[in-house]
């Protein structure tokens, strides 16, 4: 089943669309789809006042991939908690894309904005372009971020990669910015470029860095050499400061 | 408008009614015995009851709004949307606002009181005492680690002492006096804490038996409606039961012929002998063989349900042990020379001997003390549990049955190390009664101003719950109670059927001790040099303005 949802317009006030997910589509024609809620800033529109709605074939929520062609970039919460099918963006798509998933994949043919993959417990994100901020964390205040799946990024990803983190995997192909695995418990943590301040207050887990480390925190021992991707990486152990036990891989720190 | 409540099975045990048929009639907000022209409400056979006092629940000020940001994901449980006369409700334990007062209104209650102000963030408690509609609401403010308090029991000098308490009541628009762990804050603030009530308070060279003593007797001196409300030394420690009863026997001496001069509150967490956690056991029944034997003490028992639900005290030390335990998010607030706070989020586990034993302790306490008007019920919400609890801690205090059943669902240590299940007493609707509306309200001394009874004058704050007295069902008592089928506040019916029909602002009870002139004066000054030395605002802008209270009942007591 593939269902095509097109934005009429260019969204100016965001909208919540948290039951964008193939959960709630699965086995629904035109007209079901296009009665189902979203809030478009504080009003409760139906989809079909915001998007052109194209149904072909039938299927259940595994069987469902949802195309949303056009720019996404004002559009909240897509695939929020959804547990299989598929979902495509062909453009930027704005905050706590596939926040909560515990299954299915999602791919980013653009930008994703903050949040995500926040707190996902299974499946997969692909983004194409860059990643904002907090990639895979938990929200503020929350115990724990990306608990199982995976995250993959091609572009760079903002500050706070996997925050909290306590399982899963985060593949970074670009940089990443402040303070990526802070606070994380589990899971690993692959960033191909550069990053800042890497692992603070890191209790278990694997985080390497095949770029630069452009800033380093003074509490994680150095433990010799292990090769990697057929690349030679220094092994330092911390956090040591809450008594961390989680590994960091690094290519080469700055000493600046 | 006026009401006339008929059929109605009534409770009130402030005034001698055990379950009587009678009508209840209300004019401007008061029972009355004459009107003219009023509408009807056929009670038909239900139980009519004073609404509900809620005596000791973490509502509002700085520690609940920090829990809030501490656990988002509580806040994603309970939402629901705004309607039409209601706003958005989010959260469980640690409710918005707006859903505190609506689901107390739910569940027949009209008087909340919070019972830990701290003085500084007191304009901000009253701020949210407006947000939250439905109920009347009070604040006991935090007094034992003030620094200029503790300064004045060392040197003895009680007139300041209590000059000083008169203003601060006045500055918080407050009710009354809380102690939380006394000199436990302050040690605090250097890493330690107090584990006797003979240690000495770090700087201060006075120990905490001396801090519950001096403010004990200024509490009478002043003449507050309510007596000193105490959280006890050692909260949560096994073999801390000594400490409670030392506590109870310091005030022996402190007299008042209406009323208690110790409140204790979740006495629960007070109750546990034993020396490690794993020989923690129930103390429930010396506890209550003190309180049975003594006029001068009452207490709540803090009940601690199986589930989700976040802790939150101005005992800053405990908490971080709590935190050192679970290893969980944990966040800690210091009150500059005040007193300070710390909230950690637990889980209560049915499969945990020690979470078993708890649950157990408060049951024991509210069936082991003989009166009822010696306990007041309480989760001490949200630390027990939230207090939408309630309806089904009365179904079990109301059923052995239940509890039976209960007791086959929790940890095996509760046969050994707890007395819960030798117990076959069940309460009544009396005494359920009583300690839900009559003994808090008597134990506030709001009895005299119209609370927690239905004589004529009082407040014409009213439940009325779907069930016939006659009914022994716990599921179908936990149910009746938990929606109330009318709710009147101030004689205005607010809850209809479980839902919300009317959304007033409530009142706000304040005290206001007046005290000799002169000793204000020199107190002043050394308050004065306080402000200008260590706190971070100025004199001037400290008391709360009246602004900050629009509906105001302000008790105005001599010494």
């Amino acid at each position: 089943m593939l269902v095509k949802l097109t934005p009429k317009k260019a969204f100016r006030i965001p909208v919540e669309a948290e039951n964008i997910k193939p959960d709630n589509f699965a086995g629904k024609g035109k007209s079901g789809i296009e009665s189902i809620t979203v809030c478009h800033g504080n009003k409760e529109v139906i989809l079909g006042s915001l998007f052109d709605v194209e149904v072909k074939g039938v299927g259940n929520e595994k069987e469902t991939k949802i195309l949303i062609d056009g720019d996404a970039s004002r559009i909240k919460r897509i695939g929020e908690r959804m547990t299989s099918g598929e979902i495509t963006i062909n453009g930027n798509v704005d905050m706590h894309c596939g926040a909560l998933m515990s299954g299915g994949k999602i791919i980013v043919n653009g930008d994703a904005d903050a949040w995500a993959g926040r707190e996902m417990r299974g499946g997969e994100i692909m983004v194409e372009g860059n990643a904002g901020h907090y990639l895979g964390a938990g929200y503020w205040g929350v115990e724990k971020g990306l608990r199982c799946g995976i995250i993959r990024v091609k572009g760079n990803a903002g500050d706070y990669v996997g925050e909290h983190m306590a399982g899963g995997e985060i593949v970074v192909q670009g940089s990443a910015g402040l303070l990526p695995g802070l606070n994380m418990s589990g899971g690993k943590i692959m960033i191909e470029g550069d990053a800042i301040l890497p692992c603070g207050e890191m209790k278990k887990g694997i985080m390497i860095i095949k770029g630069k480390i452009l800033e380093m925190l003074p509490s994680f021992r150095f433990d010799g050499t292990e090769v990697i991707d057929s690349i030679e990486l220094k092994k330092f152990t911390g956090d040591l400061a809450i008594g961390g036990s989680g590994t960091l891989y690094a290519n080469f720190v700055s000493e600046e | 408008m006026e009401l006339l409540i008929k059929n109605g099975i009534i409770y009130d045990p402030l005034n001698r009614i055990g379950g009587e048929k009678m009508d209840i009639l209300v004019k401007d907000g008061k029972i009355v015995s004459r009107v003219k022209n009023p509408k009807v409400i056929d009670a038909g056979g239900r139980l009519v009851m004073p609404g509900g006092v809620d005596m000791h629940t973490h509502i509002a000020g700085g520690k609940i709004n920090v829990g809030r940001m501490l656990r988002p994901e509580d806040g994603r449980r309970g939402i629901e949307p705004r309607r039409k006369l209601t706003r958005v409700c989010t959260g469980y334990s640690v409710p918005n606002t707006f859903a505190t007062g609506y689901r107390y209104a739910k569940m027949g209650y009209t008087t909340t009181f919070e019972p830990a102000m701290p003085p500084l963030l007191a304009r901000h408690t009253h701020e949210e005492f407006r947000a939250i509609p439905m109920v009347d609401k009070g604040g006991i403010p935090l007094l034992d680690n003030h620094w200029l308090i503790m300064e004045y029991i060392k040197s003895g000098d009680m007139d300041k002492l209590t000059a000083f308490i008169a203003w601060m009541m006045n500055a918080t628009k407050g009710y009354g006096i809380k102690i939380v762990n006394p000199g436990g804050a302050e040690a605090w603030g250097w890493g330690k804490n107090v584990k006797s009530l003979d240690d000495i308070v770090p700087n201060f060279d006075i120990t905490p038996a001396e801090i519950i003593h001096g403010l004990a007797e200024a509490n009478e001196r002043l003449n507050l409606p309510h007596s000193i409300h105490i959280h006890c030394n050692n909260l949560g420690h096994p073999g801390n039961y000594d400490t409670t009863l030392a506590t109870f026997d310091l005030v022996k001496d402190v007299a008042s012929e209406k009323r208690q001069v110790m409140h204790a509150t979740h006495v629960q967490y007070h109750s546990y002998g034993g020396s490690t956690w794993a020989d923690m056991d129930s103390k429930a029944d010396e506890i209550a063989k003190y309180i049975n034997s003594h006029d001068h003490v009452t207490i709540d028992p803090g009940q601690v349900m199986f589930g989700d639900t976040t802790t939150m005290t101005a005992d800053g030390p405990m908490e971080h042990e709590l935190h050192m335990m679970s290893k969980r998010k944990w966040t800690n607030k210091d009150v500059e020379l005040e007193t300070g706070s710390g909230i950690i989020p637990v889980f209560y586990s049915r499969k945990v001997s020690i979470n078993s034993i708890q649950w157990a302790i408060g049951l024991e306490l509210a069936l082991l003390i003989k009166s009822p008007w010696k306990t007041a019920l309480t989760t001490d919400h949200p630390n027990g549990a939230p207090f939408t609890r309630y309806p089904e801690i009365i179904s079990l205090l109301m059923s052995e049955k239940r509890r039976e059943e209960a007791l086959r669902n929790v940890h095996d240590a509760i046969n050994k190390r707890a007395i819960i299940a030798s117990i076959d007493r069940e309460l009544n609707w009396e005494d359920i009664t009583i300690m839900t509306r009559a003994a808090p309200s008597k134990i506030l001394g709001l009895d005299k101003y119209g609370k927690g009874q239905l004589g004529i004058g009082a407040d014409a704050d009213i439940s009325i719950y779907d069930i016939s007295p006659e009914e022994e069902d716990p599921r179908k008592i936990q149910s009746a109670l938990s929606h109330a089928k009318y709710t009147i506040k101030g004689g205005e019916i607010v809850v209809k059927d479980g839902e919300i029909v009317a959304v007033p602002e409530g009142r706000t009870y304040w005290v206001n001790p007046e005290f000799d002139g002169e000793t204000t004066k020199d107190m002043l000054d050394d308050l004065a040099v306080k402000f200008k030395e260590y706190y971070s605002v100025n004199l001037a802008n400290y008391p709360v303005q009246d602004a900050y209270v629009p509906h105001p009942v302000e008790i105005k007591t001599k010494v």
